[in-house]
């Protein structure tokens, strides 16, 4: 009896242990299928370039050397810690002593724990007279026999100005070699819209937020700027007397240049990827639709015509043959893709309210602003959502409330930046392409609609 | 009277003696039952090892149990059942003597393989043992940093051939760059879905100085058309890995890469 009682026992524990897994399982996945969450798969499970960045030495005895170390390292180390690519190795784990270089360098200490580093990025600076210095290189310090992969030698004025540049390109040759031959965005620009008493204008700045400074000072309201793929020119929509009109701002000649008027509500520029041609919404023949011009504004033609307003058109990137643009012609605003020449429409959103559309570089991607469940009752939060169009596979990017709008891809197809108000005010942040990595890039005044420069 | 009395004595005796061997037999013979009984039993806990496991064993092994929720994963990457030799040649001993190395050498025609630290660093080994054995790389999960690659369910491996065959060494940070952005163009999704398990499929494809990949071919099908087409496109998104290193003075380097899918 005993026996069999306690083989009993065992019995019903053999079942109960499987079954209180199985809830436990279905419990902790709950959360997971409960949400609209997808991931696509693309770029998951690839490993960072782990990569160690002491700060660089001193070449001499400048004393203007300190300060000019201290913008270069900074800079340096945040630009390669924004790339995306890199797991920066942390500086506690760094052995004792400067490396000024290559003979400084011992392989073992840096490719063994703690660092374990894989890359490692040194250099020295030295101001002497009227002219900065800077020599930098990147090793591949598990690969003893051939270790060097970039040898640099930068030279400049000696301002902090110009550390901070040679930084950027250090940083971007770096990020060259290990991303895949993508060139890096610390030399890149946002354009922006900045919001003062009464009127708005176009501000640029570096791609993290330093240097903020106006572009166009009209004293009116001026939205949607879009720099040109050479970055010569600015196309924007801006309030004139006559109503909203395309206006172009030459960069090379540092002011508004002549662009026709087309009457109606013009907003939105887009250009597309050669430069030849803008696309943007006009409501001349009463509704709102998508139309072409060429780069100087002539050859008007219109390529949709749809019930509901067509606006905010977004060229592919990578073909310059497709569109995308918002269109209200099943009622509330969703995404759709046409031909350059408007055939070929396809709705990409089916549901909610989704606006701002815009192609990612490579042409695979679409990222946009999209209320998922609008209505009463709804959340009522706006996030960016990434979106795979030959799938339509669509991953969310933001989680973090507010209202999240105005995507712009930065020119390597890693970065995306945008508008948020999550903060309180109306800001400018950047994340990376998988969500991660979000920062605030901005922080005064009302900064809006963001649009990263093509290089 | 007396010997009436003695008869009947003897009569009434006899009937006792009849029940006492009755009740002694059947008690015999229950002694005997029982004893086979209790004795089976008692054989049967011994031989198993005694005590209540033994019967827990035996009941649980009757007792149809969930299946296990998880799926236990397979970890092992090539349909040869060898031995999976799991890490290279790990007891070299510390080099007391290296030559310096020669940073910029040219390619040359590889000598004989020299105990550096290099090559104690996990690579593709050539096979030297017998053909049962995994060579190192292509066996158990990844183990190598510039030789394989992981992607949700799917794995990649590769080899490069190029110059004086020591690309992969000497340019060890550019093959890990070619395996990153392959992994991160290859797309799941574009591979027929009732598909959970498929052959390996190779592809081999040249880079240009310029770092534009060329001319893939699919060296050996999977037998899964779209996941073939997959492998080929994951390719042709790539519009470069960024030029070849200046120090590499070959044309061009042609690679071996083949991709494992196995759908989670």
């Amino acid at each position: 009896m005993n026996l069999k009682f306690c083989s009993n026992t065992t019995s019903y524990k053999s079942l109960v242990r499987p079954a209180l897994a199985a809830a436990l399982f279905l419990l902790t996945a709950l959360p997971i299928f409960g949400q609209d969450w997808i991931k696509t798969g693309t770029g998951l499970g690839v490993e960072k370039i782990r990569i160690a960045v002491p700060d660089f030495k001193a070449a001499n005895l400048d004393p203007r050397n300190t300060e000019l170390l201290k913008t270069f390292n900074d800079t340096l180390w945040n630009d390669l810690n924004n790339a995306g690519i890199f797991d920066m190795v942390s500086k506690s784990f760094y052995p004792l002593g400067q490396i000024g270089s290559p003979a400084d360098v011992k392989f073992e200490s840096w490719s063994g724990a703690p660092p374990n580093a894989a890359m490692l990025v040194f250099g020295n600076l030295g101001s002497a007279g009227s002219t900065l210095t800077v020599q930098g290189w990147l090793y591949d310090v598990k690969n003893v026999a051939s270790p060097q992969v970039l040898g640099k030698q930068y030279a400049d004025a000696p301002t902090t100005q110009a550390a901070r540049v040679i930084a950027h390109k250090f940083a971007d040759e770096i990020i060259f070699r290990l991303g895949g031959g993508v060139n890096g965005i610390a030399e890149t620009q946002i354009y922006y819209v900045r919001g003062a008493s009464g009127h708005k204008e176009i501000w640029a700045m570096d791609y993290d937020g330093a240097n903020q400074h106006p572009v166009t000072t009209l004293g009116t309201i001026s939205l949607s700027p879009h720099i040109s793929p050479d970055g010569s020119r600015m196309a924007f929509s801006s309030f004139t007397g006559s109503g909203w009109e395309i206006r172009m701002f030459s960069f090379d000649l540092n002011r508004i240049v002549s662009f026709p008027r087309y009457g109606g509500t013009n907003l939105t520029p887009a250009w597309s990827p050669d430069g030849s041609r803008l696309a943007f919404s006009s409501s001349r023949a009463g509704n709102s639709e998508i139309y072409v011009v060429d780069q100087s504004g002539g050859n008007l033609h219109r390529v949709t015509s749809s019930k509901g307003h067509d606006v905010s058109p977004g060229w592919n990137r990578k073909t310059g043959s497709e569109i995308a643009f918002v269109s209200g012609r099943t009622g509330l605003p969703q995404i759709y893709t046409m031909g350059a020449d408007g055939t070929n429409v396809q709705r990409m959103t089916d549901q909610g309210y989704a606006v701002s559309p815009a192609w990612s570089p490579n042409g695979q991607f679409l990222v946009f602003s999209w209320m998922r469940h609008y209505g009463a009752g709804a959340p009522g939060s706006e996030d960016i959502y990434i979106m795979d169009i030959a799938s339509k596979q669509w991953v969310q990017l933001t989680h973090d409330g507010g209202r999240n709008d105005f995507p712009s891809w930065a020119p390597d197809g890693r970065h995306i930046v945008f508008q948020s108000n999550r903060s309180g005010s109306l800001q400018i942040w950047t994340m990376l392409a998988t969500g991660t990595n979000q920062k605030q890039i901005t922080a005064s005044g009302a900064n809006s609609e963001p649009d990263w420069s093509w290089k | 009277m007396a010997s009436g009395e003695i008869f009947f004595e003897h009569e009434s005796w006899g009937r006792n003696l009849a029940w006492s061997a009755a009740l002694h037999g059947g008690f015999a013979l229950f002694v005997i039952v029982y004893a086979w009984i209790a004795g089976s039993g008692h054989g049967s806990n011994w031989a198993a090892g005694g005590g209540g496991g033994a019967m827990g064993v035996t009941l649980v092994s009757n007792v149809p149990l969930p299946a296990n929720p998880v799926q236990t994963k397979s970890v092992l990457a090539t349909e040869s059942k060898g031995v999976s030799q799991s890490k290279p040649q790990e007891k070299i001993e510390e080099p007391e003597a290296v030559a310096i190395p020669e940073k910029n050498a040219k390619v040359k025609p590889r000598p004989k393989p020299q105990p550096t630290a290099t090559q104690r660093k996990p690579q593709p080994q050539p096979v030297e043992e017998a053909n049962n054995v995994v060579p190192f790389g292509e066996g158990g999960p990844v183990s190598g940093p510039y030789s394989m690659f992981n992607a949700g369910a799917a794995k990649g491996g590769f080899g490069f051939t190029g110059g004086g065959g020591d690309f992969g060494s000497r340019f060890a940070w550019y093959v890990r760059v070619v395996n990153q952005k392959v992994s991160e163009n290859w797309l799941k999704y574009e591979v027929d879905s009732r598909i959970q398990t498929a052959n390996r499929v190779y592809l081999t494809f040249d880079i240009d100085r310029s770092g534009r990949p060329s001319h893939v071919q699919v060296e050996q099908s999977s037998g899964v058309p779209s996941l073939d087409v997959s492998a080929v496109r994951a390719l042709q998104r790539i519009d470069t890995f960024g030029p070849l290193p200046p120090d590499y003075s070959g044309s061009k380097v042609s690679v071996e890469f083949w991709f494992d899918y196995t759908r989670k």
